[in-house]
């Protein structure tokens, strides 16, 4: 469809989702959903999905790398500390940019435990489909992106100590002063002591993901993964396209408890096993083992064992305390912060990302991320007049064949009604005391039955 | 198990801040007009450390005295402050007391009053251990298991606060019999008349820590000199407070060069006013680091990686704090800090060595990478 003569008249454009910030780029198409190379933007169906979260076409807009200006960033003696970043995920490069945006000539240290590669987070859960490898998801490597922003990048750099009254951070390359510190550090998988991370594979940043992704690459494989939650549901599906052998365990009876009500998770089910998942939900896994051939051994708590190739945790993400507790930052279940400015319990220090908790709550999606960046940059150069708004974000389930689309979210004493169901889309409404509290439709999009 | 609690010292040592105020004098009325002698002539003063042991200085981390970690810490601070080498013969001792009662060995348990009260002396011999535990060298010393206990021979290098008569924690590895690691063993080292000490060669300060290199030769080690077998657990529950403990060295070195810094202010204040890190400067930094070893003094065995990170990341931030500080003092005093025998001279060397003796800073940042580094499947 929408075979055209390739315009080379006019620069290929790219569009960014609005949603989820994954990139359309005309040159490259989107061959998956049938859109050759070469389809301008505008000859795009209206009915296309955007391949990673879902939303239409009308949510996408014209993306030009802004120019940002840099001052060139001489070796000034005593010149002050500038702003520290601590993170080089989507979060910490989003708050460079911000940054960078509003003031040419700040000093802006970045500190990143990785590479510093930008890549877009999300894209991991659906990659291994695409037959896409590290390199083919790094947009731009930390080093040009260090240059491009100014900044002076510190990469393979933990952060291991903080003294908020110095305003003194120290690392694993030596210490560093701010005049204002950004904490970008992002979650960490939790692993429960019977999934050793010796032999459970996490998907939670790049290079995890690149070793699985080479691992996987060998030809069809059989994988566990562990915990059905929305990764999990995602990776499932991902594994299953790409030919592998995928079991999915959950201790709960159903995908996605706490969501989803039974009506709905059973079509989510009932896909993935169209796809050739087992869905084994109500199970405990006991231990693992690794057997002489390499292989490993997933024990349950009252079922018989599983044998598989890989196993992947997807059992959820906590924020490291560390830091917090020894810097004595308010932290509740992440690090608190001001709803507004993004600010921590000092007066200096700023958060964002999946690090941060609103009233006790971690929010650990992407769409809000540019915004609370853009906040931190007008706190820290003080213009208040870009301030943040907390709303929880919509949840897009990257579930191509069953796709998930949650507004709100779901209490566990709400009740559920059906508004409407068919064989391929099912809509429901959750309730409390008269009030509707999320809304919830899953079902086959016209993109897949096309596809 | 220990058994042998020692009631008595315990009531004499039971105030710190008596114990802070008489290890303080002993400090100020000995160690500092000896320091030189101690740092450049190579002057062991045992008879300065007998006092301080009579003091209370080498009581307040073990358990028969309380634990009192932040005591000890404090102690060697004050050791530090006067003469760096002394400190850190201090810490030698404090660990070798640890080892000693951490045992369980009733034998050892037995000589640990001695050891305590500063009557005989003894040091640690881990650094080598140490590193060969995290990879970055080979084990020195290899033990064979004989009759009765285990023979043990090679050469470790550089030993401090040891002389013929006194004795030290080291580790050896035992082989099996097809030359693959079976474990490791650690103990006392007596330096009796089967082990000839080789000296070392000339160092830039620190002389008077009485550092030698060992040789053994099918060295019996008997059951009652025996500290763990296998090594490997001990090491890792004792590993935190271990290095802990040197926290007093780099903020005694960092408080002295404060001192430095102060002494000259009436008189050089009016031009040193242009200086980088003055003295308030330093001195804030300094109590906020005595805040964190505080908080970590009530809890040395705490086993979680977290809290070894707090170590490591207190220690590394001593070693960085103790350059600054003895730089500073140095170009606080000018003309008379570059004088051989003046403190803020010999405080550089001082801070030196606390940023290169195990753990030394590049190595704390290497292993606290290691640590943060999240595993992965191979």
């Amino acid at each position: 469809m929408n075979q055209q003569p390739l315009d080379k008249t006019m620069p290929w454009r790219q569009y960014i989702c609005l949603a989820c910030g994954l990139i359309y780029d005309e040159e490259l198409g989107d061959p998956d959903s049938g859109l050759a190379p070469g389809t301008r933007f505008e000859d795009i169906p209206d009915d296309w999905e955007c391949p990673l979260c879902g939303v239409t076409k009308t949510d996408f807009e014209l993306f030009e790398r802004q120019e940002i200006t840099v001052s060139e960033q001489p070796i000034q003696f005593n010149r002050e500390p500038g702003v520290v970043v601590v993170g080089a995920g989507i979060a910490g490069w989003s708050t460079v940019e911000a940054l960078r945006t509003l003031n040419p000539d700040v000093p802006i240290t970045l500190v990143s435990a990785c590479g510093g590669d930008l890549y877009h987070k999300p894209e991991l859960s659906v990659a291994i489909s695409r037959g896409a490898d590290k390199s083919a998801l790094i947009r731009e490597t930390g080093p040009d992106a260090a240059r491009r922003l100014g900044v002076q990048l510190m990469p393979g750099t933990f952060a291991v100590g903080l003294s908020p009254a110095l305003r003194q951070l120290r690392t694993t390359r030596g210490t560093l002063n701010y005049t204002h510190l950004v904490l970008a550090q992002g979650a960490k998988p939790v692993l429960p002591p019977q999934l050793p991370p010796s032999l459970c594979w996490r998907v939670n940043e790049l290079e995890g993901w690149s070793g699985l992704q080479q691992a996987l690459a060998g030809g069809k494989q059989s994988v566990a993964i562990v915990g059905a939650g929305m990764i999990g549901c995602e990776l499932a599906e991902d594994f299953a396209h790409a030919g592998h052998k995928v079991t999915l365990l959950d201790r709960n009876t159903s995908p996605l408890a706490g969501l989803l009500p039974e009506e709905a998770s059973s079509r989510l089910v009932n896909s993935l096993t169209n796809l050739g998942v087992t869905y084994y939900g109500g199970v405990d896994v006991a231990g693992i083992t690794e057997l002489e051939s390499g292989k490993r051994v997933v024990e349950l708590e009252a079922n018989p064992s599983i044998e598989v190739d890989h196993i992947v945790a997807a059992t959820g993400l906590v924020t490291d305390n560390r830091l917090a507790l020894q810097a004595h930052l308010r932290f509740e279940s992440g690090l608190a912060v001001d709803p507004q400015t993004l600010c921590t319990s000092d007066p200096n220090i700023y958060a964002l990302g999946d690090c941060i908790s609103i009233d006790g709550t971690p929010c650990r999606f992407i769409e809000p991320v540019k915004h609370q960046a853009q906040a931190i940059a007008h706190a820290i150069f003080g213009m208040d007049t870009v301030t943040y708004t907390h709303t929880p974000p919509v949840i897009r389930l990257k579930t191509r064949s069953m796709p998930v689309v949650l507004h709100g979210r779901p209490l566990a004493e709400g009740t559920w009604k059906t508004i409407s169901q068919d064989a391929n889309e099912l809509i429901m409404e959750q309730y409390l005391g008269g009030q509707m509290v999320s809304q919830l439709k899953i079902g086959t999009s016209t993109q897949s039955q096309a596809a | 198990m220990n058994s042998v609690a020692v009631s008595s010292n315990q009531a004499l040592w039971a105030d710190d801040s008596q114990v802070l105020a008489d290890v303080s004098m002993v400090g100020r009325e000995q160690l500092a007009p000896a320091a030189y002698r101690i740092d450049h002539e190579g002057y062991y003063p045992l008879d300065i450390m007998a006092n301080l042991g009579q003091a209370g200085a080498f009581a307040g981390h073990l358990d028969q005295y309380g634990a009192r970690y932040g005591l000890a810490v404090a102690s060697m601070q004050e050791i530090s402050r006067h003469c760096g080498s002394t400190g850190f013969m201090t810490w030698c001792h404090d660990v070798c007391g640890l080892y000693m009662e951490q045992s369980g060995n009733p034998a050892l348990l037995a000589r640990l009053p001695d050891h305590t009260a500063g009557r005989t002396f003894g040091g640690t011999g881990l650094s080598n251990p140490m590193k060969a535990f995290t990879g970055i060298e080979k084990m020195a010393l290899k033990a064979r298991k004989v009759p009765g206990g285990y023979s043990v021979s090679g050469t470790l290098p550089w030993v401090s606060h040891i002389a013929p008569g006194q004795y030290c924690g080291v580790i050896a590895s035992v082989d099996r019999d097809d030359g693959t690691r079976s474990h490791e063993i650690m103990f006392l080292l007596d330096l009796d008349e089967r082990v000839t000490l080789r000296k070392c060669p000339e160092f830039s300060g620190m002389e008077g820590t009485s550092t030698w290199a060992i040789p053994l030769v099918d060295y019996f080690v008997s059951q009652d000199q025996i500290i763990a077998d296998p090594a490997r657990p001990f090491i890792q529950r004792v590993r935190a407070a271990f290095i802990l403990l040197q926290a007093g060295m780099a903020t005694g070195v960092i408080q002295g060069s404060i001192d430095s810094a102060r002494e000259v202010e009436p008189s050089l204040g009016h031009v040193n006013q242009y200086l980088h890190d003055r003295p308030d400067e330093l001195q804030a930094e300094l109590d906020e680091m005595t805040e964190v070893t505080s908080r970590l003094c009530q809890t040395p065995f705490d086993g979680s990686k977290e809290f070894l990170l707090d170590v490591l990341d207190l220690r590394a931030w001593g070693s960085e704090l103790a350059l600054k500080a003895s730089q500073s003092a140095l170009l606080h005093q000018g003309a008379r800090g570059y004088l051989m025998n003046s403190s803020p001279q010999r405080r550089i060397r001082e801070a030196h060595f606390v940023a290169i003796v195990t753990p030394a800073l590049k190595h704390l940042r290497w292993e606290m990478a290691k640590q943060m580094r999240e595993e992965v499947p191979a």
